[in-house]
């Protein structure tokens, strides 16, 4: 792969190839494939537009929403530039961070791996849906108490996971907490503290 | 001095609840990508940008040929604002591997990456240099190069060959580094926007002032046309300590297209696109008297710099200041070769400068037979090999002495491969010691205050996870007896006062001091009630402003805060010479058969003066320990010298620590005031903190296994 390659987060023709093969339900959607001849250079092969949109239906943060998308656009992507939802960070766009975890149908995601289109019917939940009535979510404390962050960067997605992690039933001991959270690199290195405060919101979230 | 209290860092609510407090937080109507060039050194023959213009969507596809009006930024450390000199898309010459050589603009992300996947480019190729040791690298002795001489000319104490030649015992080692990238998790991005000829920028940045200063250079206008806001920054670790490569590109876009643009850059484009830690090698030759007095090192360096800017190298600095050895050579070479300019990268030179001298140290104990702590002991100094100056404060000894109490030296076998673990793995106890310059810098500060109670200060310093916003609050609220809460910080913005790059860990020392002598000023102007006195002046806010040099700096070179230019002050302040000291202890695991090295344990006992935000200082302490780790056992950015640049160009091949690589990190603050580096008594702690890790680790590897590794990282196939 040339190094240009490397900026494209969805290889087209993997993409597509995803899509339809993993058979996805997009309600609506309709793709229009337009396959055109390879251009001059001998190396390319057929170049594959999305020249339409795509309309998907969801549930963001308890908001239904009718989207029109293009079909490349990656959860995250769509969340940050078309929502405004910019609690969801992109630390890689490759599924290697954790920066950008979110619920899905309650379950942790990483939303740069997720392609909006996948969403359709289902309920997709942000940092941005945590606190309520002004009152932060148990884990949110936890992490100001804890001092579990630093430049914060990492933390939306952190708790994220957190609070997965603790419904999943992966936070049983510190052990436990610090493998299951491994999927979630803090590069500023407040890991010790993101421990502490999953153990203290735990017995809080289990009570 | 009275200790601070223990306030919840002051942005801690905005950071759990997801707010859009980072420079890419924000809707633009356009978004910009990059197409990079794919082989290292050369020229473009032919650029085909055919097919990329016809992506729907796409709204500016530009190259060299576009972009010839804009002008280099220069490089940060000579005279400029850039992380290097050269500036990509100016002219056909292709310098690193993966420099940009298109720009694309359009509605969408999507559209924007696919334009970028079809630009096509041809090149002329020449043969290039990626390593240290590659043929074709050039090596220059740093005291012959065209650096400033006054201050990096090589570090000479005593006579050291005579005192090495005349030793009884001696140790000979020599000790590598592979280049590493800072890799924090926010990306470098930046939103660009203008309002006629006035331009704002949006970006995660430690040095706001070098964004408008040399985007103003750049561009050639004035620079009171350039607003630069970065009120938090995702982590900069000296990535960001400079103007980055798509700053001016993003701008110049916003410019032609009349509408904002916004790019953040993809992390493997950052691996060749941004400074790095460049690749080091280090020799360390330690000789001792028939007492076993150390009495002479000689330590030489070869680091990596670019062919187009040569990056000055203080390695032999911190490693003469960490113990007395009376004669001291410290000689350092620069070796060029074809990648992007190397720089800063958290404790730049002192994390491999005490990691080599002080594994040396641990060795020379072990030749002698003496204990690692006592032997590090009688080392202590309170004048500075170097200039014969008295050490502002020193308490490293204090350190080491508290370190070795909380994690239970006393109970470590002497014996190397003697302890064992219940489960049979080898268990290791090491110690090392770290120092950093306690830099300074000059800073204005302005504080308003207003009837209601609220305080708003203005300084020059960046928050990137450090705290400095909630030692900002904490320091003013003591001096103006209000509640922390009531204290908010205008930071990371040019349109405040002049904003200095925040780095070298002087940026507490600095604007501490700076918005504490603002408060002394209100108080001094208003009398001990100034809210009383504003009522009865009938006033509704009272603003002070006041402007500080570094301890002892002459005007001339403070004056290079008002252009966005470096001006750092120390650690050599004239009658006394500043450090920050550390110790660590560390306990490793190393599992017999397959050699994996954990680190359940880590204790660290920090001389930083006055800590001014205990929870956010801790907190910097376990992080920096992290780093540690990391670079011990993990960090290392791979070259193929066929194709140069970097291949592990993303963070799952480049390995950082993750939650479970991390255990207990216990710290201790010696918190003696050091009144001297800075009125509030502070030296400083962002580096200084991952000094010593890295040979507290490798120390303790040696007491598990038996086996000394002094080429980083340590990786079980090494111990194998
Ligand atoms: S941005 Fe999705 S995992 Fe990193
Ligand atoms: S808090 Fe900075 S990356 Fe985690």
């Amino acid at each position: 792969m040339n190094r240009e390659d490397d900026s494209v987060a969805w290889p087209l023709l993997t993409r597509r190839e995803a899509l339809i093969g993993a058979g996805l339900g997009v309600g609506t959607a309709m793709f229009h494939l337009h396959l055109e001849p390879a251009a001059a250079q001998p190396s390319a092969g057929p170049s594959v537009r999305f020249d339409d949109q795509v309309g998907v239906s969801f549930t963001t943060n308890g908001r239904e929403l009718d989207a029109v998308v293009d079909p490349r656009t990656s959860l995250l992507d769509h969340l940050r530039e078309a929502q405004g939802l910019f609690g969801t960070k992109k630390g890689c766009d490759h599924g290697q961070c954790g920066a950008c975890t979110v619920h899905l149908d309650g379950e942790r995601v990483a939303a740069c791996l997720t392609p909006v289109v996948q969403c359709a019917g289902r309920t997709v939940e942000t940092v941005e849906s945590l606190e309520r009535d002004g009152e932060l979510h148990v884990m949110q404390q936890a992490f100001i108490d804890h001092d579990a962050l630093q430049c914060g960067y990492c933390t939306p997605g952190q708790i994220m996971a957190a609070i997965a992690c603790v419904r999943e039933g992966h936070a049983g001991s510190r052990d436990e907490i610090r493998e299951y959270m491994s999927g979630n690199l803090c590069r500023c290195g407040a890991y010790e503290n993101i421990v502490s405060a999953i153990e203290a919101a735990r017995s809080k979230m289990e009570a | 001095m009275a200790n601070f209290p223990n306030i919840e860092r002051v942005d801690a609510r905005a950071k759990v609840t997801g707010a859009p407090i980072y420079g890419a937080d924000r809707t633009t109507p356009l978004h910009a990508l990059l197409a990079v060039s794919t082989v290292t050194k050369g020229r473009l023959a032919a650029i085909d940008t055919a097919r990329a213009r016809a992506v729907p969507g796409i709204r500016l596809v530009a190259t060299h040929e576009d972009l010839a009006d804009l002008t280099s930024p220069g490089f940060l450390l000579s005279g400029g604002y850039g992380f290097q000199s050269f500036a990509p898309m100016l002219s056909d010459a292709i310098v690193h591997r993966g420099q940009p050589i298109a720009l694309l603009v359009a509605d969408t992300l999507e559209a924007a990456a696919e334009a970028a996947s079809l630009v096509e480019a041809a090149y002329v190729e020449v043969p290039f240099s990626s390593k240290i040791n590659s043929t074709g690298a050039t090596i220059i002795p740093q005291a012959q190069s065209p650096l400033p001489q006054q201050i990096f000319r090589d570090t000479i104490a005593g006579d050291a060959a005579g005192a090495f030649g005349a030793a009884a015992t001696t140790v000979d080692v020599t000790f590598h580094n592979p280049p590493q990238h800072q890799n924090p998790i926010e990306l470098v991005a930046t939103v660009a926007e203008w309002d006629g000829d006035d331009l704002t920028i949006h970006e995660g940045t430690q040095n706001s002032g070098a964004l408008k200063f040399g985007i103003a250079r750049m561009f050639g206008i004035e620079p009171d046309r350039v607003t630069v806001i970065s009120p938090q920054v995702g982590g900069g670790f000296g990535q960001k300590n400079s103007l980055q490569m798509q700053t001016a590109l993003v701008a110049w876009a916003a410019r032609r297209l009349g509408a904002p643009v916004k790019m953040v850059v993809p992390r493997s484009q950052l691996f060749g696109n941004a400074s790095f830690r460049p690749e080091s090698r280090h020799r360390v030759r330690l000789g001792a008297d028939a007492e076993g007095r150390l009495t002479a090192a000689l330590y030489d360096v070869d680091a990596q710099s670019s062919r187009h800017d040569l990056f000055p190298l203080d390695y032999t600095n911190p490693a003469a200041r960490l113990y007395g050895i009376p004669n001291f050579q410290g000689f350092q070479r620069i070796v060029q070769t074809d990648v992007q300019t190397p720089g800063y990268m958290r404790a730049p030179f002192e994390h491999m400068a005490t990691f080599a001298l002080d594994t040396a140290v641990d060795e020379m104990a072990a030749a002698l037979g003496r204990d690692p702590v006592e032997y590090r002991m009688a080392l202590d100094t309170d004048r500075d090999p170097v200039t014969g100056l008295p050490f502002s404060s020193r308490f490293l000894n204090a350190c080491l002495s508290r370190g070795a109490e909380m994690f239970g030296w006393t109970g470590r076998n002497p014996e190397p491969r003697s302890m064992r673990a219940a489960d049979g793995q080898l268990v290791g106890m090491g110690v090392g010691c770290g120092c950093y310059k306690a830099a300074t810098a000059p800073a204005a500060a302005s504080l308003r205050l207003d009837a209601d109670g609220r305080v708003s200060v203005a300084v020059g310093v960046h928050e990137m996870g450090q705290g400095i916003r909630t030692a900002l609050a904490n320091a003013v609220a003591a001096r103006l007896g209000v509640h922390p809460s009531a204290v908010s910080a205008v930071i990371g913005d040019t349109r405040g006062v002049p904003q200095h790059t925040t780095a070298g860990s002087w940026g507490t020392a600095t604007a501490v001091p700076a918005v504490v002598e603002a408060a002394d000023k209100l108080l001094e102007e208003l009398g001990p009630d100034p809210l009383a006195a504003m009522a009865r002046r009938g006033l509704e806010s009272y603003e002070t402003r006041i402007e500080r040099r570094a301890p002892g700096q002459p005007e001339e070179p403070a004056r290079a805060l008002h252009v966005g230019r470096p001006a750092p002050w120390g650690p050599v302040y004239g009658e006394f010479v500043g450090f920050s000291y550390i110790a660590h202890f560390a306990e490793v695991l190393v599992e017999p058969s397959t050699c994996r090295i954990r680190v359940p344990r880590i204790v660290s006992v920090v001389d930083c003066g006055q800590v001014v935000s205990p929870r956010t200082a801790e907190s910097q302490v376990k992080g920096g320990v992290v780093w540690g780790i990391g670079a011990a056992l993990r960090e290392a950015t791979e070259v193929d010298e066929r194709y140069g640049g970097f291949l592990n160009t993303d963070i799952a091949e480049y390995v950082i620590p993750v939650n479970a690589d991390i255990g207990r990190n216990e710290v201790a603050f010696i918190n003696e005031p050091d009144p001297r580096i800075s009125a509030s008594g502070v030296k400083g702690l962002g580096e200084v903190v991952m000094t010593g890790v890295a040979a507290a680790i490798a120390n303790a590897t040696w007491h598990a296994t038996g086996r000394r590794l002094r080429d980083l990282p340590i990786r079980p196939e090494h111990l194998l």
